[in-house]
């Protein structure tokens, strides 16, 4: 009876673990392996020790890339928690309910964009001659400040950041942000509140001694999800301005992509992507353990 | 309470509030209207009114954009349905056993699967693409099913497990004494439980598969195959070499509906699940 029933299971996990380990495990596998050689993906490759790690530290595209990554990071973190957050709060206090939920499905209703068409819409409103910005700014008497917004050594990087104004829904994973804050608010124990009122805690510092130490779990999830979802996305860049003018707003997932598949180096894309990932890893390891700290002193 | 009511109604506090909540939705949804607008204006109403209504309606733009992108949008449903059902009845199995047996390696596997969380698809990318390649399957849709699948089992069997865990196990040893095999127990007792939970994990899959860029541009060359994603963006830069801006943004509104009429289908029930915590860290 037992071991039948460990049967079953084994059986039930193995259509997963097959599709797991052909597309997951062994290409993950693969590329650290890869990432030692000379290599085309046509013919088995030239070992070449750490080479592919020496160039990249040499590579001028990913130094670049490197402080374009960070730079998207800081601003994507900052609008991710700070603009959700504002919405989600103003919403938590709206009195009348009718309104409040109005409200959160109007804010949420973004999120049902698909988000090429918002990445296009947001390249037209960049649009040097027709798009919205431009045309806004003329409207308004600012027709000196137009330009074009995504072929501009000093906008481009920005306006790429930028989308998604006025940022309460926010993009890509981080779309439930508001969402996930208004949860958290809501599920604040109301003693908690009476308690703070009673102490005389005013909306400000209600706000950062009570509900922001109740949410900080959701903050986390938010912030975490905002550094990953960030270092790995490219495509807002790629379809925006290719990485351009010039390589100004090259990032290292386009550099990676754009080495494998326009340039046959698919061991120095392999590179990249194990470097990317160690990042990636010693980054989320940090921001969940300081950001644990923080919760802790605060409660 | 009338008085209550009335008092409250003017309280200066709330009017600031829906002031700048009423600001928020207005910029938040400005970009749609514009693009609802836009979609029907013809060439001359774009130049010489580009912030306003104009009519009359020029619908015929809606059939030049259809005639350019219907394919891609095909495409995408038939990727997107055949990945859906096949990510969740592999999710579904494998977060059944994760929640409801014990077996040897249990712990080490799972572990296993949220390792998966922290590989980017960036160090996969080059890798899969080579299998999928040495496996004929580049210029198949195929191809994307494959990479969609195993792409979407881990945050699928990961709140599959949790729900699971949290049914009664009253319920389920009830069926077994009734003589019901595991597999009975799964189709007859679970699942019927967790509509509202598997709609959720449907509609992530589909977000994730409609907006997927990557994937139809490495592994798909022929053009008919192509995707919503891709397809948009070749359309894109046709149509606005021609300054032909009411199909494109008719294009963007094609684009955008079957999802939207998917997701407000569905709405209700995946936005309590998410606030009521099921995704919470």
């Amino acid at each position: 009876m037992a071991s039948g029933r460990v049967k079953t299971a084994y059986w039930f996990i193995l259509p997963t673990f097959a599709a797991l380990i052909a597309l997951k495990y062994y290409p993950a596998a693969s590329a650290v392996y890869h990432s030692f050689f000379q290599w085309d993906g046509a013919t088995a490759g030239r070992f070449v020790g750490l080479a592919n790690y020496a160039q990249l530290f040499r590579d001028e595209i990913i130094h670049v890339s490197a402080v374009n990554v960070v730079k998207f990071i800081m601003g994507r973190s900052f609008l991710n928690l700070v603009f959700p957050l504002l919405a989600a709060k103003l919403v938590f206090h709206v009195r009348h309910q009718r309104a409040a939920y109005l409200y959160r499905v109007l804010l949420t209703s973004p999120i049902v964009v698909p988000s090429m068409v918002l990445l296009l819409l947001w390249k037209f409103i960049y649009h040097p001659y027709d798009g919205l910005l431009n045309q806004l700014l003329d409207a308004v008497g600012l027709g000196s400040w137009r330009r074009a917004w995504l072929g501009d050594f000093q906008t481009a990087l920005y306006a790429v950041i930028g989308i998604g104004f006025p940022w309460v829904t926010g993009i890509g994973n981080a779309g439930f942000a508001f969402l996930i804050y208004l949860g958290g608010l809501q599920s604040i124990p109301k003693e908690i509140f009476d308690a703070a009122a009673v102490d005389g805690a005013v909306s400000l510092r209600r706000f950062f001694r009570v509900e922001l130490p109740m949410i900080a779990s959701q903050l986390k999830l938010i912030l975490i999800l905002t550094i990953i979802n960030t270092m790995e996305s490219y495509v807002p860049v790629m379809v925006m301005t290719g990485g351009g003018p010039g390589v100004s707003s090259m990032v290292p997932g386009l550099y990676l992509y754009e080495s494998a598949f326009l340039y046959d180096k698919f061991g120095y894309a392999s590179a990249i992507g194990v470097v990317m990932t160690l990042i990636l890893l010693v980054v989320t390891y940090i921001s969940q353990r300081s950001i644990k700290s923080y919760s802790e002193a605060e409660s | 309470m009338q008085v209550h009511g009335l008092l409250r109604r003017f309280d200066p506090h709330q009017l600031a509030l829906h002031a700048v909540l009423i600001v928020l939705v207005v910029l938040s949804i400005y970009p749609m209207f514009f693009t609802l607008v836009t979609s029907v204006k013809d060439i001359h109403q774009f130049y010489h009114s580009y912030f306003a209504v104009t009519y009359p309606f020029h619908w015929g733009n809606y059939g030049e954009a259809w005639d350019a992108i219907g394919g891609y949008i095909t495409n995408t449903l038939v990727v997107a349905a055949a990945s859906v059902v096949i990510i969740v009845a592999f999710a579904t199995l494998a977060a059944y056993a994760f929640a409801r047996f014990s077996f040897f390696g249990k712990e080490a596997l799972f572990m296993a699967l949220l390792a998966l969380i922290m590989i980017p698809d960036m160090i996969t990318l080059v890798p899969t693409f080579l299998v999928l390649r040495d496996l004929g399957l580049l210029d198949r849709l195929t191809s994307l099913v494959a990479v969609y699948v195993s792409g979407g089992q881990v945050v699928t069997i990961f709140i599959l497990r949790q729900f699971f865990a949290s049914i009664p196990a009253e319920l389920i040893d009830a069926a077994r004494i009734d003589g019901a095999s595991e597999s009975q127990v799964l189709l007859r007792v679970v699942l019927p439980l967790s509509k509202s939970i598997l709609l959720t994990v449907a509609i992530m899959n589909t977000l994730m598969i409609w907006n997927d860029y990557i994937w139809p541009l490495v592994t798909l060359s022929d053009t008919k195959l192509w995707t919503i994603s891709l397809g948009l963006v070749g359309f894109s830069e046709r149509f606005a070499g021609m300054a032909a801006w009411g199909p494109l943004f008719a294009g963007y509104v094609i684009a955008s509906v079957p999802l939207i009429a998917f997701i407000s289908f569905s709405m209700r029930s995946f936005i309590s699940d998410l606030t009521s915590g099921a995704l919470k860290a």
